[in-house]
């Protein structure tokens, strides 16, 4: 059954474009497939092609400029058993370049018709992508001086299972088509028309004349890739099998009620890698899982390795309505890097509050109690990795906001995951580490 | 029960509570841990979690699949949005049911990729050609991140249309206590279905205040889809009567809601000469200077904004009572949404208090503001 609610003359384009002849074609292609209409979706991008839409009886999508391939795969993603055919000019092929390589790369079940009339017939005759080099458009009207886009060989490098270019005056292009259709994963059919507005004119060009330019730009006709039937296969097999994976990651357990004193802000500062962030997070996740109130802001630079790492951790026994550690009560200072971002808030902190510091590190001048400790001590009996919870757990300790066997018993509770063993170790010696030790 | 827990963390969970099954996004901060979220949990679901090559094809892929009938999500920050934003005028004209996540960050361009603010709150609005209107929420913390990403599915399915949820920096990558079990979740809705049996005309209203009903891609009816100016059947028309029904029907059928996306939250002392209205992160710093003052005995009103386009006008008139003087608003934008309330409000003093180092604005800094004279 056609799928066209219109034939060729009844077209809006232009005497002698070859749009309707393409619409014609594609259909009898369509047609070979004896797929019901609602299974098949025409996806149309922007320009003369994109009026296309409404020829046809099936569903139709007709979106922005060089994205209907983004629309055409989303709705191939969620009904695969669905044809989707993209309807798109050369324009569309530069504009949205990076969409067909992408979803050739994904082999994206999608199938695109190019409509390659070298130049924007619509707005008025400027070159395009594909507009061959030499050749005369109202945007370079020298000639243009760029190198044609090779859209077919840029799909084929990049995973499209069928690829093929013919001039649209060539009556096999409907085979063309038809196997486009049927190819598994991503298929592209660049179809080389006549645009009789501005191109063909401009350049002096008859239709027998696009054999001349596939021959003189060294872009041939034919089929240009084809992927075998081991090759169809696995595609059309190929399945991404992942486990699901547990959907509440800040489930934590209870534990008996902690006692604390009030609001406390907490500041850890180190380095990237020292695994500052989820130390204060293990804390935050002892305290929630002892009834209290938790807010972890983290300050680190967009680098990933490297530079500053400062998590600051406010717990409180009430909600906490503002997240900020402008002023902690306790400060822990763990690298160079920590100190050095730190610094400049040490000597506004107030005399109340307590800064636990590895002994090594030189500390700016401050009000604060500063209580030095021997971190590398503590990093040879807790591991590297585990440094910094001991480290947070020993600064806890010190500040004496809570019993570290009350703490431990929350930490029993809230601490899962592969790591749990080793955090729990980690923040026993911690609990248990003295400034002389 | 309590978690502990990340704003991020939280718009994942709603997305999945409110029946999500296509996402569609490509990394930024700090909303990148909305896609990874999305992809760990519906691996192995059979629903679609995708990293695409930008963010245009993340929000043309979702308006795709919307169209195919899926409820999709996608996520980003200030800069994604911008790319969104010719998509998002064509979820508007097509009447696609889309929720959009934007966790706001320091802006213009690049920006503070770690650094926070909430500067979208007009772009947000105003993000795409012809300045039709989109419901718009912003959460203050995760629980709000949670119930509010939720409802922005019920607005997109319920009116057809682009939904913005705003977060920022510091709510969506903040770990936080949160119980989002004692969050209470109205039914989910889904979009107006079309009759099996009747005719089918894509576009067909019979008051600009209806939404038409939704036929999928691939299913019975056979679809008409389109980003230019259409009339009932999706077919494009020059018909000045039905240009007028088409576009007055897009204004219309969010303003006629906006009782519905009415989203505040008001503690109110009838006697108050002053009313702060917060939202986003720095609504918790006004609740604290709000509880310090009356402390102080203070006669202080407050009002939390969620739903912030449309204007909660009829709220804020509320909210106003009698001996209102002066409202605060604290922002951390260069004072955006201030004039929108001069505007629902002429008749009373609006001061701004902004921020825009990246940090947050404190309850000190709300206290204090409050505490000098009334100016004008």
């Amino acid at each position: 059954m056609s799928i066209l609610t219109a034939r060729r003359k009844d077209m809006a384009y232009c005497p002698g474009c070859s749009h309707g002849l393409v619409l014609e074609q594609l259909d009898q292609a369509i047609e070979r497939l004896g797929l019901p209409l609602e299974r098949i979706c025409i996806v149309s991008d922007i320009g003369c092609i994109g009026i296309a839409d409404r020829y046809f009886a099936c569903h139709t999508f007709h979106g922005l400029h060089g994205r209907s391939i983004t629309y055409a795969e989303g709705i191939h993603r969620v009904r695969p058993d669905m044809l989707v055919v993209v309807l798109i000019g050369d324009g569309g092929c530069g504009i949205g370049t990076a969409h067909l390589v992408h979803a050739a790369r994904r082999r994206a079940g999608i199938k695109v018709v190019v409509c390659n009339n070298f130049n924007f017939g619509m707005t008025g005759g400027q070159h395009s992508p594909t507009t061959p080099e030499c050749t005369c458009t109202t945007t370079t009207p020298d000639g243009a001086a760029d190198q044609a886009f090779d859209v077919c060989e840029t799909v084929a490098v990049n995973g499209a299972s069928y690829v093929a270019r013919h001039s649209a005056l060539d009556p096999g292009c409907v085979d063309s088509l038809e196997a486009a259709l049927r190819a598994p994963g991503f298929a592209l059919v660049d179809l080389w028309e006549l645009c009789v507005a501005y191109f063909m004119p401009s350049n002096d060009l008859k239709p027998q004349d696009l054999l001349t330019l596939s021959q003189r730009t060294d872009l041939p006709f034919g089929v240009l890739r084809q992927a075998t039937a081991a090759e169809s296969n696995r595609q059309a097999t190929r399945v991404i099998a992942t486990a699901g994976s547990p959907m509440r990651p800040g489930a934590v357990g209870q534990a008996p009620r902690l006692s604390w004193p009030g609001r406390t802000e907490i500041s850890v500062a180190g380095s990237a890698g020292q695994r500052i962030r989820s130390a204060v997070a293990t804390l935050g996740e002892i305290a929630v899982a002892g009834g209290l109130f938790a807010a972890e802001v983290d300050d680190f630079p967009i680098t990933v390795r490297r530079g500053h790492s400062v998590s600051n951790l406010v717990i409180s026994p009430r909600p906490i309505r503002y997240p900020s550690v402008d002023n902690p009560d306790l400060l822990v200072l763990l690298s160079a890097d920590g100190v050095a971002r730190a610094g400049p808030g040490l000597a506004s902190m107030r005399p109340s509050g307590l800064i636990v510091v590895a002994r090594d590190l030189e500390v700016p001048t401050t009000p604060a109690r500063v209580v030095r400790f021997d971190f590398a001590g503590l990093e040879r009996q807790a591991g590297k990795a585990s440094a910094a919870v001991a480290a947070v757990a020993f600064a806890v300790q010190t500040a004496g906001w809570a019993r570290p066997d009350e703490l431990q018993a929350a930490a029993e509770a809230a601490v899962h995951g592969s790591y749990r063993g080793e955090t729990l170790r980690a923040l026993a010696t911690g609990f248990l580490w003295t400034p002389a030790a | 029960m309590r978690e502990f827990i990340t704003g991020n963390d939280a718009v994942v969970r709603a997305a999945i509570a409110a029946g999500c099954d296509y996402f569609a996004g490509y990394p930024i901060t700090p909303a990148s841990s909305i896609l990874s979220g999305m992809i760990d949990a519906f691996s192995g679901t059979g629903r679609i979690a995708i990293q695409t090559e930008d963010e245009i094809a993340a929000i043309g892929q979702c308006i795709g699949a919307a169209m195919a009938g899926a409820k999709a999500m996608t996520a980003t920050s200030g800069p994604g949005l911008s790319l969104y934003s010719e998509n998002i005028g064509l979820a508007q004209m097509g009447e696609v049911p889309l929720v959009i996540v934007d966790v706001q960050r320091m802006g213009p361009a690049t920006g503070g990729a770690t650094a926070t603010g909430e500067g979208d709150v007009l772009f947000a609005r105003h993000v795409t050609a012809g300045g039709y209107p989109l419901p718009v929420f912003a959460a203050a913390d995760a629980e709000s991140a949670y119930r509010l990403t939720y409802r922005a599915f019920n607005v997109a399915e319920r009116l057809r249309t682009p939904v913005i949820m705003l977060s920022s920096k510091d709510i969506a990558l903040t770990r936080q206590t949160a119980d989002l079990d004692a969050v209470d979740l109205p039914a989910a809705l889904s979009r107006p279905a079309a009759m099996d049996t009747a005719a089918f005309q894509p576009y067909a209203v019979q008051h600009p205040a209806d939404v038409p009903a939704f036929a999928p891609v691939g299913g019975h009816h056979r679809v008409r889809f389109t980003g230019s100016i259409h009339d009932e059947n999706g077919v494009l028309t020059i018909d000045h009567r039905k240009i007028e029904h088409k576009l007055a029907h897009l204004t219309v059928k969010i303003g006629a809601a906006a009782e519905w996306l009415e989203d505040v939250s008001a503690d109110l002392d009838g006697e108050a000469d002053t009313l702060v209205v917060s939202y986003g992160q720095s609504d918790g710093a006004a609740r604290e200077a709000v509880a310090e003052l009356r402390g102080a005995r203070r006669r202080i009103s407050h009002l939390t904004v969620y739903g912030l386009w449309p204007v909660p006008v009829a709220a804020l008139h509320r909210a106003i009572t009698p001996n209102v003087r002066r409202i605060i608003a604290p922002e951390l934008n260069i004072g955006l949404y201030a004039d929108e309330l001069r505007r629902a409000a002429p008749g009373v003093e609006v001061v701004s208090i902004t921020r825009v180092d990246g940090r947050l604005i404190s309850p000190r800094m709300i206290v204090e503001r409050i505490n000098q004279k009334p100016c004008g």
